[in-house]
């Protein structure tokens, strides 16, 4: 019975281990895989099965990540691109979002532009560099625009598809009690619209960094991509891997906090959380 | 009877639809009346597909009628009339309390006032202690209290009810059939409830329509004359048995045309 009840409710030593985030099995394994990823890529390289020349290894990786954090070699590198993310991702959400809302809720506005949409949502955005080049230059505004191009289609369609999907039966319920069209869209089209906004979010997130690297890979001299184009030119492909290990952290990072913002949505959905 | 005393009159109510891909015409309700007394508990029964949920729509507004005249009686204070709906019929993104205030808050009342409104009837229909939970954290059968909760909220003059219990098991139907009993007793609202349970109709209602296969028409108006309050035993009771072994006998009648009608098939 005693140790029924100290399992049962932990003593403060318990409570408070020393590495508590690894009790949280989606940390835990997800440190793991990482490892285990690492491990394999190392033990390759030293076994001979990948040339390091083309592929590197971990350790060099990691001897050339201190030298590039320690001399700063790479920050500003980091920063360009960062800004260049930021201002094209939250230009996407700005015009995505509200965009998306109308066409989902106006019919009108969907018969007008709905046949659009397939249409630029399956054209190569990068197609249109030459022209973003032109238009918008070389400079800081052409890599945003870039961003924007490859990022504003899927927060729109997915916000559109999120008011699209309401069930029936929940303008029924709003008419029913007489609601307004404002009432309706904020009680009942939203809600719906909701979990659709963040996936476009969180789809819109990789588009953006995926526009980052296209747009400094086409005509740039500071960036993350710049970095590993130019690294890869003089054959330093150690400066390539951390470069694209930069953008996976930054990737795995900002989802994480997007699926922080999705968990305070969640309530109300069985069965997620 | 005067018109003052009628809660509901609808006269010659006729429903067509059009078939979008066949452009066929079909008749849903024809020449549907019916008189409704303050006070009074009304249920409609028929086969299924014969219309009756479609004629709840009509009065609620939800559907407009092809033809014929509906008067709901309009009080001073609360709604018109307020709907109870069949299953699934709460927001999942509201807690109890915010499904219940909902007909309080798209009459204009303040979210704040609202909510202080839908305690009362949360606790009447009994989920006091609910409040803030959630749709999915709740059985069928409390689902549909809160469903009942909000309908009450907006003090409607007409309460609609459209197969409120048809998706609960037996015995919480059985439950909720004397709960609704239980509450429509303190105040007496008047009543149209729809279902396909002939047994439901007869124990809860002072009249019982019973309708026709498509196109939906009135077959017959029988009066329930068994004592309130009524318990669930009242079932149990030959005349129980006498009233449904009546209602049964007009519907299998329907079922039967209904079959040879698509009997080739």
């Amino acid at each position: 019975m005693a140790t029924l009840t100290k399992a049962a409710v932990p003593s403060q030593e318990e409570a408070r281990p020393r590495f508590a985030f690894l009790r949280n099995e989606r940390v835990l394994y997800g440190l793991l895989g990482f490892v285990v990823l690492l491990g394999a890529w190392e033990a390759a390289s030293r076994l001979g099965l990948i040339k390091t020349s083309l592929m590197s290894s971990p350790s060099r990786v990691v001897e050339i990540a201190i030298d590039a954090f320690g001399s700063g070699e790479i920050w500003p590198h980091m920063w360009i691109s960062f800004q260049e993310w930021l201002f094209g991702f939250a230009i996407s959400l700005a015009i995505g979002i509200p965009i998306g809302l109308a066409l989902g809720w106006f019919r009108k506005a969907e018969a007008l532009f709905g046949m659009l949409i397939p249409a630029f949502y399956s054209t190569p955005k990068v197609a249109l560099a030459p022209l973003v080049i032109l238009v918008a230059g070389i400079g800081f505004e052409a890599k945003v625009v870039t961003v924007v191009l490859l990022t504003v289609m899927a927060v729109m369609v997915n916000t559109m598809m999120g008011v699209m999907a309401v069930d029936k039966r929940h303008y029924d319920i709003a008419r029913s009690f007489g609601a307004s069209r404002w009432l309706t869209f904020r009680a009942v089209a939203l809600p719906t619209a909701i979990p659709f906004i963040l996936t476009g979010i969180r789809i819109g997130m990789g588009r953006a960094l995926v526009g980052v690297v296209v747009a400094e890979f086409l005509s740039s001299t500071m960036g993350i991509g710049f970095y590993i184009t130019f690294s890869g030119a003089v054959a330093d492909t150690t400066r390539v891997m951390l470069g694209i290990l930069i953008l996976g952290i930054f990737g795995v990072i900002v989802g994480e906090l997007i699926r922080r913002v999705d968990k305070r949505f969640d309530a109300w959905r069985p069965g997620i959380h | 009877m005067t018109d003052q005393q009628l809660a509901l009159s609808a006269r010659d109510v006729r429903m067509e639809y059009r078939n979008l891909t066949t452009r066929e015409r079909f008749v849903a309700i024809e020449t549907f009346s019916l008189d409704i007394n303050e006070g009074e508990f009304v249920s409609i029964v028929g086969p299924s597909g014969c219309g009756k949920s479609t004629f709840l729509k009509i009065v609620n507004g939800l559907l407009d009628a092809t033809a014929g005249e509906i008067k709901v009686r309009q009080t001073k204070a609360g709604r018109q009339d307020a709907m109870v709906f069949q299953d699934s019929a709460l927001f999942p993104w509201y807690k109890v309390v915010d499904n219940v205030a909902f007909g309080l808050v798209c009459a204009g009342v303040a979210r704040r006032e609202a909510e202080q409104r839908a305690l009362p009837l949360i606790k009447l229909v009994g989920l006091g202690g609910f409040e803030a939970s959630y749709p999915y954290q709740l059985s069928g059968g409390m689902q549909q209290r809160a469903n009942l909760a909000r309908a009450l909220t907006v003090d409607p003059a007409l309460l609609l009810m459209d197969e409120p219990f048809a998706a609960l098991d037996a015995q919480t139907r059985e439950i909720m059939q004397v709960e609704l009993l239980r509450i429509w007793n303190a105040d007496k609202k008047t009543v149209l409830f729809v279902t396909h349970q002939i047994d439901e109709a007869i124990f809860l209602s002072d009249r019982v329509i019973v309708m026709s296969a498509r196109p939906g028409k009135i077959l017959a108006d029988i009066k329930i004359d068994l004592q309130r309050p009524r318990n669930i035993n009242v079932k149990r009771t030959p005349e129980f048995q006498k009233y449904e072994e009546q209602v049964w006998e007009l519907i299998s009648s329907q079922l039967q045309s209904a079959a040879g009608q698509f009997g080739g098939s």
